[in-house]
């Protein structure tokens, strides 16, 4: 089957007449603008959307909203609307392919915005990740709010051709189908083979019928295919963005908007601490500093005198951000490993691992501790016990060990509820809350900011030495400024 | 007895082994194949040394530097690494994964929650049913889901198994491709925290969880028996918190508790009282229509060790590594044939060089099966792989 989107024949016919560049609500993005802005338009379109990609992510991370759930596209709305976003509230709300001015000149701005913010984005690994994923994220929620015209006039414009199965193959599967895909009226529906490997997400959520290597799909599921398209392209096209940085940076007037954009955004990655944090202190932080994940990692460490090896990347590159030097971790790891075996075997098996955290061994990355988001959606297997608490923990079990924490049964049982309805960061911040007394309904997105925000609370309580000797200094302070800037936006009312 | 073998022998012993038993030519061929359109000396091969040195990196360009380098260094374990885009040794960490086999690793200790009969190390005959029990729900899922052809399944040497798919499709899938299709076959979740580790929902099964529940029938009764999953106090006890309803768990509880202690016995009493409960209780089989499938896989579906597969770099043994604690050879087998594998007749090299051992009449026809087997899949390959060439690759036949 033919599933090759063709690219528009020409570029000049973006400096056309407008209806023609932009016949439809919802874009693909293939070819960038050439018209000439002013600086202030440039600015203000990357502001903009900025600001819309921000919703998303504080969307499903902050609030804890299912991902194209109703609730979660009404709470997109109703904070563009807020923002002043009409342009974006229209695009979002029911994407079409009117012909009004106003409609041309909706998608001419999510057009050029869309390119400002590739250059801001595609500086680094981690950043063009983030840009990738709340791009699909807005690609997948507008196509799903698409009125059925719309959809048919989106698939013709971008030269979407491809035929259907046969109503034999289909009768020959008509069981499988509707055992494996999560659709009603299977009968009514005509079904397209595509190759397992373009609609993945389907299959590692187990929503399709693949056969043979054939993925077969309705209609509706082609979201999956360009998605995974656009996607590819998206990876790609940073990849060539950040190759070229060098000659657009040479013009001074965007290089600072650009730098900035990001930077207002990407926060702490906690992977060089500024204090140091002597291991036998472990113990009495772990009560009151350590979110729940590594509270229960650093007590079945004690417990068990051994960590599997998920347990031992989530908890070691905690440990390096809170500050624990290089010595000192081998030193933590060896005394409880050697517990229960020879130290020749530690030497030989673990100790690797832990310098390896602290990029001293393979690839010599200085490798960051794991953000919430990473934690979260961490596979976390038999007989181990890394990953969030709050998501990796059945409500009796988390029930039962804040109870043995002590703590009174009201506070526990917000905790659980939160947990229960899968906003585990916010049960997170409950639980920072009634692990300190407070009520600040702290916005969680690090472990080690959770230490960070809960050693500022007890200021003066514990000592901390600062680290001898302080490279870059001038950079790190900036950080620090970013970094609240970042905690401060975070704040939520629950 | 083989375990009086002393592991200090092994370094006298493997030079001998690798020149005269390992299967050197369709070893290479393998790689070589493989490797495609990269030359064999792109890939990584990795060597164990006898103090537990490893050393990365390594490549062949012919089997002549294989036997070479195998009588230079006489690695204890012998590791397969990914295709570069150069000699591995020369990139390093510069160089570029081109491809790389998609690859499965089952190990039984990670059973170590269910099963009742070993622990860590060990295994017998009743444990290894798990594998069996793997190897035929993954080989039906590779071959009938993704359309893999080129399978190659191996004995890990101790407590697991191997899976090695070679289809140019599988080599080259991306990650995010490696790690959908083990999120596809992954079906346990879930750490020491969490009792219930399969959830599959409301909705109907998908058809592969549904082949796979067929497959698991087969043998459920006999691993009940052998296991005695339900026969304790303390395994009840854990199976009891897996029932997510309170009722439902008391109700069973007394039942079971007062019954004689055959695990199958008590299974039946379990299925009588869910089904009776779920007919009276329209609401409750809402919440767990599918009860008696996640326990079935919790105690018995293929514990995966996803990172392995998801992993484009992970090294892994060999087919015909030895297996340096145990001496036994990483064979070769066929998974229609897992069940007939016996623990005690894998070939180990102490047997295989010793004439005088009595097992070793044996254990050389068991050797030469798992050559055999080895190059019945590597010659599959082959025949494969020059098709594909010939259909789409027609300028790129260089070689």
């Amino acid at each position: 089957m033919d599933f090759n989107i063709r690219r528009k024949s020409t570029r000049t016919a973006i400096s056309g007449s407008l209806i023609e560049t932009y016949p439809h609500d919802l874009q693909m993005y293939k070819v960038p603008p050439t018209e000439n802005i002013t600086l202030q338009e440039f600015e203000n379109l990357a502001l903009e959307r900025l600001t819309l990609l921000r919703t998303l992510a504080t969307a499903t991370t902050l609030k804890g909203l299912r991902l194209y759930s109703d609730e979660f596209t009404d709470f997109i709305l109703s904070e563009l609307k807020n923002n002043g976003l009409k342009y974006y509230v229209k695009l979002c709300e029911k994407s079409g392919c009117g012909s009004l001015e106003t409609d041309l000149q909706a998608r001419r701005k999510d057009h050029i915005a869309h390119f400002i913010l590739r250059l801001a984005y595609c500086r680094t690994e981690d950043l063009r990740r983030w840009f990738i994923t709340r791009e699909l994220e807005l690609f997948r929620m507008r196509f799903i709010t698409m009125k059925a015209e719309a959809l048919d006039a989106f698939f013709k414009i971008n030269n979407l051709y491809y035929t259907n199965i046969s109503d034999e193959e289909k009768s020959d599967i008509i069981i499988n189908l509707r055992e494996s895909t999560q659709h009603q009226n299977i009968e009514h529906m005509k079904f397209y083979k595509v190759k397992f490997y373009e609609v993945l997400d389907l299959v590692r959520s187990r929503k399709v019928f693949i056969k043979g290597g054939y993925a077969y799909i309705p209609h509706k599921d082609f979201i999956s295919v360009l998605t995974a398209q656009y996607r590819t392209h998206l990876r790609q096209s940073l990849a060539i963005a950040s190759q070229h940085l060098k000659e657009i940076e040479q013009d001074e007037r965007i290089v600072c908007l650009l730098k900035g954009l990001h930077q207002s955004y990407s926060g702490n990655d906690y992977s060089d601490s500024k204090v140091v944090v002597p291991i036998e202190s472990l113990d009495s932080l772990s009560l009151k500093s350590f979110p729940l994940c590594m509270r229960q990692l650093h007590e079945q460490l004690r417990l068990a005198h051994h960590l599997k090896h998920g347990g031992r990347l989530q908890y070691g590159l905690f440990l390096k951000g809170i500050g624990v030097t290089l010595e000192d971790s081998l030193r933590f790891w060896r005394e409880e490993f050697t517990k229960i075996m020879e130290i020749d075997k530690f030497e030989k098996q673990y100790a690797y691992n832990v310098r390896y955290n602290y990029g001293k061994e393979g690839s010599k990355k200085n490798y960051s501790p794991f953000n919430c988001l990473k934690i979260i959606n961490n596979n976390v297997g038999p007989g181990e016990c890394h990953g969030c608490p709050f998501r990796h923990s059945d409500s009796s079990n988390l029930k039962n060990k804040l109870k043995g924490y002590g703590f009174e049964p009201q506070g526990i049982s917000d905790v659980v509820d939160m947990a229960k309805k899968g906003h585990y960061q916010i049960a997170c911040s409950k639980y920072f809350d009634l692990v300190h007394g407070t009520s600040i309904g702290l916005g969680i997105n690090h472990p080690n900011q959770f230490y960070e925000e809960s050693q500022k609370l007890q200021k003066g309580d514990i000592k901390i030495e600062p680290k001898k000797e302080v490279k870059n200094h001038s950079t790190k302070v900036e950080q620090t400024d970013l970094e609240d800037i970042d905690f401060d936006e975070n704040l939520i009312k629950i | 007895m083989v375990g009086q073998y002393d592991e200090n022998l092994l370094s006298d012993m493997l030079p001998i082994y690798y020149a005269k038993l390992f299967p050197q030519n369709v070893f290479c061929r393998w790689l070589s194949c493989g490797n495609y359109p990269q030359p064999l000396g792109n890939r990584e091969l990795s060597f164990t040394l006898s103090d537990d040195v490893y050393l990365r990196y390594l490549s062949i360009n012919n089997q002549k530097e294989l036997q070479t380098l195998f009588q230079k260094k006489c690695p204890y374990k012998l590791d397969i690494g990914a295709v570069y885009n150069t000699k591995p040794s020369i990139g390093r960490h510069d160089s570029i994964i081109l491809a790389r086999e998609l690859v499965f690793d089952i190990d039984l200790t990670d059973y170590d929650e269910v099963r009742t009969c070993c622990k860590e190390a060990k295994v017998c005959g009743k444990c290894w049913k798990f594998m069996v029990i793997a190897c035929e729900i993954i080989h039906t899922a590779l071959r009938d889901d993704f359309g893999f052809q080129n399978i190659l399944w191996v004995f890990s040497g101790r407590r697991g198994i191997h899976c090695w798919v070679s289809d140019h499709e599988a080599r080259t899938l991306d990650s995010p491709g490696r790690s959908a299709i083990a999120d596809y076959m992954c079906l346990i979740t879930g750490g020491e925290n969490q009792n219930k580790k399969v959830n599959l929902g409301n909705d109907n099964l998908h058809s592969s969880i549904r082949r796979a529940i067929n497959i698991i029938e087969k043998y459920f009764k006999e691993l009940l028996e052998d296991q005695e999953f339900l026969s304790t106090t303390e395994r009840l006890s854990t199976f009891l918190k897996i029932i997510p309803d309170e009722t439902l768990r008391h109700q069973i509880e007394k039942v079971l508790d007062k019954m004689p202690t055959s695990s199958l016995q008590r299974w039946e009493s379990f299925v009588d009282i869910y089904n009776n409960y779920c007919k009276e209780n329209v609401t409750a089989i809402r919440k767990m229509k599918h009860l008696i499938e996640e326990i079935m896989i919790q105690y018995c579906y293929p514990r995966l060790d996803i990172n392995v597969t998801k992993g484009f770099n992970h090294l892994l043994k060999s087919p015909f590594s030895i297996h340096p604690k145990t001496g036994k050879v990483s064979i070769v087998f066929k998974p229609e044939f897992a069940r007939d594998i016996k623990l005690d007749e894998v070939p180990t090299i102490y047997t295989l060089l010793d004439d005088a051992s009595p097992e070793n009449a044996q254990h050389q026809t068991n050797m030469r099966t798992a050559v055999k087997n080895f190059q019945e899949v590597v010659f599959s390959l082959e025949k494969t792989e020059a098709l594909r060439r010939k259909k789409y690759g027609g300028n790129s036949m260089e070689f």
